[in-house]
């Protein structure tokens, strides 16, 4: 359904329920539905819901351990998507809306296969979890959503102003990458990690991305979490002067995924350390997103990488090609280590964001063990290899980046792109290697960047156990963290001694992988993507008039000739026609 | 229904219905079959088919097209007749005038197409459910393919208690691990399946689950992607390879819910 479409339902919707409120009394009612509208409501849920949210509705399922944001606790009555005030229950149709559509980018689906009775029946099995439901004073009348007010520049810079003065960057970040100083620090009030929204990417919102759920969540709260209500603090107008803002943080409706990034020809050098230019070059290519997802393949697996997104670009001249990717991270962690092989002993699997990793670390003996058994630094790698780099401009990050952080993360943030070491045969061109690291037939390159040093090192991957250091190929990079947002540039020569060679016009798989420090990721704990491409677009531009001419004079050639050859055909049977003809009445002539 | 983008299927084929009760001529015929050819491959699935796929097609048929009118005098005659008489009589000069204008046109407008269209990374075909091997290997125990079932089905009949417990430990164990790519409902639309490529299987689809047995499903959670033959194109796939986190008992028995899940029975055995 369109946006268009959906608001067009909302508002009737609104009409129907204003019509409601007005032909029956002004109070909320208790409805707990039949026994035996509950009992068939248990049945539906102990097959669909319970898995996550526990067969006892506490929020403690089978998957609990292992998603993020944790399933709702319907012992506690608290919801966070609601039309009614803070603090207050949901109506029915705000559980139906989340039931129906899901919460994008959490664990919880929309369930386009439940019947309406189903979802009716669900809501009525759902409220037997929390005494609250009985009690007619915790009812209330759904606030009014009203029309968004038209997004004039005056409107949007009354919310910028308002955005300021309400403190919305101290957890959403100034620009609204969720990156604000205590974004690392936000639990609900179960205890439990969250994340504030990354308000540039509205297809994440939790609650919906239209604004009216912006409106809606601004006047409402998120209850339980650090999300207030401002229907107390803003009038009507001023919230939707703040929605027009947030939306136009918004960086589109629709990620709109791609599957290639088209790397354009410039005739300019690729010089990393000139900024100016740099940007310059990047400008004119374009700029592909593609979707990151956990690594759950193999052991290291990452249930809730916070990452899901990466974007990307190239560029290329006569003898190098750069990349460029970017991804949005609520703090930059520069002070840990990281290499993509480092060992995740299998306890962490189920560890969570910052705090309570910390907690799990201290009861659990394996962390010890594994610890110096199999993370002992002096096996690491990297530490051999970046010497330099580590007590050069690494320190000044390092002490540069704890100071604006929370700090003390014990892996930094890093990000590789990964190559085939080769490419496919002509007659297999579907070959690849492995996505995740390669395999023995079939190598990768890792291009490797530990955000605490900010320099590429280059990795040759034969499967996630082989993963060896190469100095085959210099790769050199630069990178920055500007307001929640890593950007990496790496440039290379376009031919290589070892690896892929990126000529004109050639498709060269290509795949990303992104490790958020903060979240404890590191070696195969990581956010990855499928295998995409890269196309090296051609230098000299294609012209399109001489093809198109071709094809029509062809085309009109072939036309001329049949009918030229059939008129001739036809021309001739004529002539023979007449011929006989000619011939007959000659011979009949002087039978006369 | 079938992936079939069915308004372009349907109306296809009334245009079909119409030329046959008009008894349509042998020319028409042959075009509307090599245009609804096109037509079909162009739009009628709902998930397009990579084009190299649809240019072998389309170029089978149309020999298959032009040996059909060319196979006798006579239907050749029939078929070319209306093509001369377009050529050759004055009172169509205006319409083989047009069609001269024409037909040029389009090559022009379709190689225009071709050169703005928007790049693509190249697609590949693959098998979705690629031959298993004769024999499987699982946790130092082997199995043979053709004739093994999953060990704790017939409990469905003889003791559904025990039954019911395996299907519970197969639901905890999908729930801890399958659904972030299969789904809550197996739909194969969970929270990782838009980032990967292929996507994951749908065990809701009919012409999954009661279409294979269940040793061939154990065999695709004990060996994963990287158990596939390179038809299967192994390298893309993220399924797993099982053995490495699961028992066997634990992976019989998520083998066991996924069925009952979705109320099927595995394909029987010898059964085809």
């Amino acid at each position: 359904m369109t946006a268009h479409a959906n608001r067009r339902t909302r508002t009737a919707a609104t009409f129907a329920t204003a019509a409601l409120i007005l032909a029956l009394p002004a109070v909320a009612q208790v409805d707990l539905g039949t026994e035996e509208q509950r009992a068939a409501g248990k049945v539906v849920y102990d097959k669909y819901c319970g898995q996550c949210h526990g067969d006892t509705g506490d929020g403690n399922g089978y998957a609990t351990p292992r998603v993020r944001p944790k399933p709702r606790d319907f012992t506690t009555g608290k919801y966070k998507f609601r039309t009614t005030p803070n603090g207050m229950l949901p109506t029915d149709d705000d559980l139906r809306r989340i039931i129906e559509i899901g919460a994008p980018y959490t664990s919880m689906p929309g369930w386009p296969n439940l019947t309406s009775a189903e979802i009716q029946n669900v809501i009525y099995y759902i409220k037997t979890f929390s005494p609250d439901f009985e009690n007619p004073d915790r009812y209330a009348e759904p606030i009014e959503i009203p029309r968004p007010l038209e997004s004039t520049e005056e409107s949007v810079a009354r919310g910028r102003v308002l955005y300021e003065e309400q403190a919305c960057g101290a957890c959403h970040g100034e620009v609204g990458r969720g990156d604000g100083a205590s974004a690392p620090t936000l639990v609900n009030d179960k205890g439990d990690p969250i994340r504030a929204a990354d308000l540039t990417q509205r297809w994440t919102y939790r609650g919906g991305p239209t604004k009216e759920d912006i409106y809606r969540t601004f006047s409402t709260g998120l209850n339980g979490t650090p999300m207030p209500s401002y229907a107390d603090s803003l009038e009507v107008e001023d919230r939707q002067h703040l929605v027009n803002y947030v939306y136009s943080l918004g960086d589109g409706d629709d990620p709109n995924y791609g599957t290639l990034i088209t790397a354009v020809y410039s005739a300019e050098p690729i010089d990393l350390q000139d900024e100016e230019t740099l940007d310059a070059l990047f400008e004119s290519a374009p700029m592909t997103r593609f979707p990151l997802v956990g690594q759950i393949t193999e052991p290291g697996r990452n249930f809730f990488p916070p990452v899901t997104s990466i974007e990307a670009q190239a560029v290329y001249n006569r003898d190098e090609i750069a990349f460029r990717v970017r991804w949005h991270d609520l703090r930059a962690d520069t002070s840990g280590r990281n290499n993509p092989s480092l060992e995740v002993p299998m306890w962490d699997e189920d560890n969570g964001i910052g705090g309570d990793a910390a907690d799990d670390a201290g009861d659990s003996d394996d962390f010890f063990g594994d610890f110096g058994g199999e993370e002992a630094p002096a096996e690491d790698d990297f530490f051999g290899d970046s010497g330099d780099d580590f007590f050069g401009d690494g320190g000044d990050d390092f002490f540069g980046t704890a100071d604006a952080g929370a700090g003390g993360a014990e892996f930094s943030d890093a990000v590789a792109l990964q190559f085939p070491a080769s490419l496919a045969p002509e007659e297999t061109p579907e070959l690849k290697p492995y996505f995740l690291y390669g395999d023995a037939q079939n190598p990768v390159d890792l291009w490797f960047v530990n955000l605490t040093y900010g320099v590429a090192d280059t990795f040759r991957g034969r499967g996630s156990d082989s993963i060896e250091p190469t100095e085959a190929d210099i790769v050199e990079a630069v990178t920055s963290y500007d307001q929640g947002a890593w950007t990496v540039t790496y440039k290379r020569r376009r031919s290589s001694r070892a690896g892929v060679s990126f000529a004109e016009e050639q498709y060269t798989p290509v795949a990303f992988s992104v490790w958020d420090g903060f979240n404890r990721e590191r070696g195969n704990k990581r956010a990855l993507s499928s295998w995409f491409y890269v196309y090296t677009e051609p230098s000299v531009e294609q012209a399109v008039a001489g093809p198109v001419l071709r094809a029509a004079l062809i085309v009109l050639a072939i036309e001329l000739l049949v009918v030229f050859l059939v008129r001739r055909r036809a021309r001739q049977k004529a002539a023979d026609e007449e011929a006989s003809g000619a011939t007959l009445t000659a011979t009949e002539a002087p039978a006369v | 229904m079938w992936g079939l983008n069915l308004p372009i299927v349907l109306a296809l084929a009334a245009i079909g219905g119409v030329l046959a009760w008009r008894r349509a001529h042998t020319l028409v015929w042959l075009l509307y079959t090599g245009g609804a050819l096109w037509a079909f491959f162009r739009f009628g699935f709902t998930v397009p088919i990579p084009q190299s796929v649809a240019t072998i097609y389309l170029g089978i048929t149309g020999l298959a097209l032009v040996s059909y009118a060319s196979s006798s005098r006579e239907r050749l005659a029939e078929t070319v007749q209306p093509i001369q008489r377009l050529i050759l009589e004055p009172r169509y000069r205006l319409a083989l005038a047009g069609l001269l204008v024409a037909l040029p046109g389009l090559a022009a407008y379709n190689a225009y197409a071709d050169l703005t269209m928007p790049l693509e990374a190249p697609g590949f075909g693959r098998e979705i459910h690629p031959p298993p091997p004769t024999e499987l290997t699982v946790h130092d125990e082997t199995i043979d393919m053709a004739t093994a079932e999953n060990p704790y089905l017939h409990y469905k009949h003889d003791d559904p208690e025990l039954y019911g417990k395996h299907v519970e430990n197969g639901r905890r164990v999908y729930y801890e691990n399958c659904f972030w790519c299969h789904g809550d409902g197996m739909g194969g639309d969970g929270m990782f399946a838009h980032g990967l490529n292929p996507v994951p299987s749908n065990f809701n689809d009919v012409g999954t689950l009661p279409a294979l047995q269940s040793s061939f499903v154990h065999w695709r959670i004990a060996k994963g992607g990287p158990g596939m033959p390179a038809g299967g194109t192994p390298w893309d796939s993220a399924m797993p390879a099982w053995e490495k986190f699961l028992t066997t008992e634990e992976m019989w028995d998520v083998n066991l819910f996924i069925y009952d899940f979705n109320g099927y029975e595995p394909r029987a055995l010898g059964q085809h």
